[in-house]
């Protein structure tokens, strides 16, 4: 397979982007418009118009809209975020039309009936509520809010369970009004997808979508406010440890260094040094990886590790050794050529479902890296010197500057007596 | 084109090149679970698991990952009560990498005490890790009412007290006796060459002695008579409501229908776990009883795929406001209109053109396409997957009536109620 992406603009202002995978005989797609949390005036609005989308269109009532995706053989989700209002599926070929006539459908003839209104409204708060109750939730919430304070990145994008309450039909029909269109909006797709595919079938479909939209702007957060916290949950029976700083934004020239630090650090293999630490050695922890998550205009790098409460500072105290050995016992060539090696080889792995490349040639478009992004990969990746990795881990990883959020059954008045650089 | 070839010493060995594939996936499954454990061993298979990923033979501890990573490759392992398997996959051209790797856990892993000591932490936190969520503790609560003499009593991960007294010689034991060629069967899929990849297989795995199979299944869950019921009171956020009603093996010829059944009554996600990604189907009796009329936020229901009779599960989470007891009969209300009237042929037909668009989806890949293979080679026979889909075309709207009809009884059901307690500040 010859990894040639193409890439479709259309007239109202969407672009499809596809990548044909001839293996596998159907078509998955991940799209989004710019609808996000960021551009609501009142919190909650973006995602109740999301919730709603398959609710009932001006020719479709709810039921009639399932029963006309479902016979189709397809799946289809809208899930709001930050930035975007995503939407993601499956279907068979033979189906793109009338499917992707359905998606716009859906997103440029909502009618918000009242009474789905309420319905979405109990199943965004029962579902804020559940995750309420999640260790791994609620540490990872905390953690995100000391690291963008008062930013759209550091909030739920769903909004909190008062902002719901106060969501009214016409905020979501006006929200809807001002911010669904085809302006910026991409689909990637990948399959049995091809030219004629998209030429014939889905480009008509997509062209029929009409609104206002603008690629929203996203303020630059101010700097994070470093915290420690405990979060009481004495009716679990595991804590979760979430701790992270900010680091880098998609953009930023050490991207790439500081991709590696963090896949030797806490994700190649059995979660990296981290996972060696303490899952194989010490036995403290089912899970313990890291992540960086880089965003168009900022970012940042956490741990999550879930460990039994009476374990908790061990856990703790192992990470903080693992992040100092970060700078006494720097990543070895071999590691880096080892994590060179596994970026590479990835592509051909990491890739290799329908779903997975609809997601990073989405990824590609999102961030602007260019069609030729996979082909490149692997000598961006081969030019990084130790240098730049060592420095990208001397300069963003500090376990000093980390904020400290632990969920689960430990006691509040633990926050004094643990101990944390 | 699928190749199948049974080495002398048992091994069975599944080929399936797919030529425009990126990736090669290698995965072995072993007839070996949690249903043949036995009490006050609970959750040793999974354990054995976790241990096949620490060395031995010519594999020191972290090679597993090494030599899989080294090269952009993925791998795992999973323990089911019927199966456990493992898989790696690696760029086009690594076959024989996954193939070592494969060979070495087969018949060489190392049981260090160290090793096995450390670990005993993990599986407990694995398993703590579960707790924290209701919907797992429902799921266990289920099981272990619905069977009082089958091990599918407990749930692959085990209970938490065999897991702090469990011993490294036992499990070891365990392990040599059922990890052996005869007792597994090896699927090579994506792109390989199919030659080579057979010439490596007889050089790894030819020299395994084959072992005693395990004991047969003597154990058999007495017909249940009577409703059983159980409510967990834990703190939590909603309620759920679980009932899950006896069915056959999956061997018998109705599971077919017991799959349109699903479809009908709670709407289809496929079989394979890893592909259902956020997806909820809306056009089914459940969701429009109890999400669009208030009562449940979610609602979910499944036959599931076992080599012994199983279960026929649905589960609703209980909409803020709903009362268990009310969700509880809506659902079952829609289960005795089902007993009454067949359905619609529009519904029929949207729940066999989604089962048959999810034999792509959950099959998209060259590991879904090994995990599918294995996971039902381990339940029957990875061909039975296919001659199930094509009998699903073959089900009628009276089948799924006469299914619904002669399984979901009251006399055969479990119901669990988790009931969420107000969490203390």
């Amino acid at each position: 397979m010859s990894l040639n992406p193409q890439r479709t603009p259309l007239d109202n202002g969407a672009v499809l982007i596809y990548q044909r995978m001839p293996a596998n005989p159907f078509v998955s797609f991940h799209g989004s418009i710019w609808a996000g949390a960021v551009t609501e005036e009142k919190k909650g609005v973006a995602e109740f118009a999301a919730q709603l989308l398959m609710s009932g269109t001006k020719t479709k009532k709810a039921a009639r809209l399932s029963e006309a995706i479902e016979s189709l053989g397809a799946t289809l989700d809208f899930d709001n975020s930050q930035e975007t209002m995503h939407f993601y599926g499956r279907c068979p070929r033979s189906m793109s039309r009338k499917l992707f006539e359905i998606i716009v459908d859906c997103l440029s003839n909502p009618t918000f009936p009242a009474a789905e209104v309420e319905r979405v409204r109990g199943e965004i708060i029962d579902g804020l509520r559940m995750d309420m109750d999640n260790t791994t939730h609620r540490a990872s919430k905390d953690l995100l809010e000391s690291l963008y304070p008062n930013h759209l990145y550091g909030r739920d994008p769903r909004g909190e369970e008062s902002d719901i309450m106060k969501v009214k039909r016409a905020d979501i029909a006006s929200f809807h009004s001002a911010n669904y269109g085809p302006k910026g909006m991409m689909i990637a797709l990948s399959g049995d997808v091809d030219r004629e595919l998209v030429r014939r079938d889905i480009a008509p479909a997509v062209s029929e979508f009409d609104g206002d939209s603008e690629k929203p702007k996203v303020t630059t957060p101010g700097p994070a406010k470093k915290t420690k916290r405990i979060i009481a949950m004495p009716h679990k029976s595991q804590a979760d440890i979430a701790l992270g700083l900010r680091a880098v934004d998609r953009h930023h020239e050490d991207f790439y260094a500081l991709s590696m630090v963090n896949l030797l650090f806490g994700r190649i293999g059995l979660y990296g040094r981290l996972g060696r630490n303490l899952r194989d050695e010490q036995g403290l922890a089912y899970y313990s990886y890291s992540s960086l998550e880089a965003r168009p205009i900022a970012g940042h790098w956490n741990i999550i590790a879930g460990v039994n409460p009476g374990n908790v500072q061990k856990a703790v105290e192992g990470i903080s050794k693992e992040i100092e050995k970060l700078h006494t016992s720097p990543l070895t060539k071999d590691e880096i050529a080892d994590g060179m090696d596994n970026q590479v080889g990835a592509l051909n792995v990491n890739l290799e479902r329908n779903a997975e490349m609809a997601a990073e040639l989405y990824r590609i478009e999102y961030f602007g890296l260019g069609l030729d992004y996979l082909k490149r990969f692997p000598s961006i990746v081969r030019s990084l010197t130790l240098s730049q990795i060592h420095g990208a881990a001397e300069k963003y990883i500090r376990a000093e500057d980390c904020s400290l959020a632990i969920a689960g059954p430990v006691p509040k008045d633990a926050e004094k007596s643990l101990k944390w650089p | 084109m699928v190749t199948v070839t049974k080495l002398d010493n048992g091994l069975k060995v599944v080929l399936k090149p797919i030529p425009e594939a990126t990736a090669v996936s290698v995965w072995v499954g072993y007839h070996i679970g949690s249903r043949n454990e036995k009490p006050g061993m609970t959750g040793s298979t999974h354990w054995v698991e976790h241990m096949l990923f620490k060395g031995g033979g010519k594999l020191k501890k972290g090679d597993v990952d090494l030599l899989t990573s080294r090269v952009g490759g993925k791998n795992n392992g999973f323990t089911d009560t019927d199966f456990t398997a493992y898989f790696e996959t690696m760029p086009a051209g690594h076959a024989d990498t996954a193939l070592f790797i494969e060979a070495e856990k087969m018949r060489n892993a190392a049981f260090d005490q160290k090793e096995f000591d450390s670990e005993r932490t993990v599986v407990i936190s694995e398993r703590e890790g579960a707790e924290n969520q209701p919907e797992f503790l429902t799921e266990e609560e289920l099981w272990s009412l619905a069977f009082h003499i089958h091990p599918y009593h407990w749930l692959a991960i085990g209970w938490k007290q065999d897991l702090q007294n469990l011993d490294r010689d036992t499990m070891y034991r365990y392990y040599l006796r059922y990890y052996a060629p005869n007792n597994a069967a090896l699927f090579v899929v994506g792109n390989f060459d199919q030659t080579a990849t057979m010439r490596k297989v007889h050089e790894l795995f030819d020299s395994f002695k084959p072992e005693k199979m395990p004991e047969p299944m003597t154990l058999k869950e007495p017909p249940q008579a009577g409703e059983r019921r159980a409510v967990i009171n834990k703190p939590g956020s909603v309620d759920h409501v679980e009932i899950g009603w006896h069915i056959p093996e999956f061997a018998h010829p109705d599971t077919p229908k017991l799959a349109m059944l699903s479809a009908v009554l709670g709407g289809w996600k496929g079989y394979n776990f890893f592909a259902q990604t956020g997806w909820r189907p809306r056009s089914n009796r459940l969701y429009k009883s109890l999400v669009e009329r208030n009562l449940a936020t979610d609602v979910s229901s499944r036959a599931e795929v076992k080599i012994d009779p199983g279960l026929f599960i649905v589960h609703a989470a209980v909409k803020t406001g709903a009362s268990v007891e009310k969700v509880e009969g809506v659902l079952l209300d829609e289960i005795e209109k089902l007993k009454r009237k067949p359905p619609t042929k529009g519904e029929m037909d949207i729940g066999r053109t989604q089962i048959q668009a999810w034999a792509g989806f959950e099959n998209d890949g060259v590991t879904f396409n090994g995990m599918m293979m294995t996971f039902f080679e381990m339940t029957g026979g990875f061909e039975k997957y296919d001659e199930l889909m094509a009998a699903v075309g073959r089900v009628t709207p009276k089948d799924v009536q006469e299914v619904a009809g002669k399984y979901l009884t009251e006399d055969a059901r479990t119901v669990v109620h988790f009931i969420a307690k107000e969490v203390k500040a």
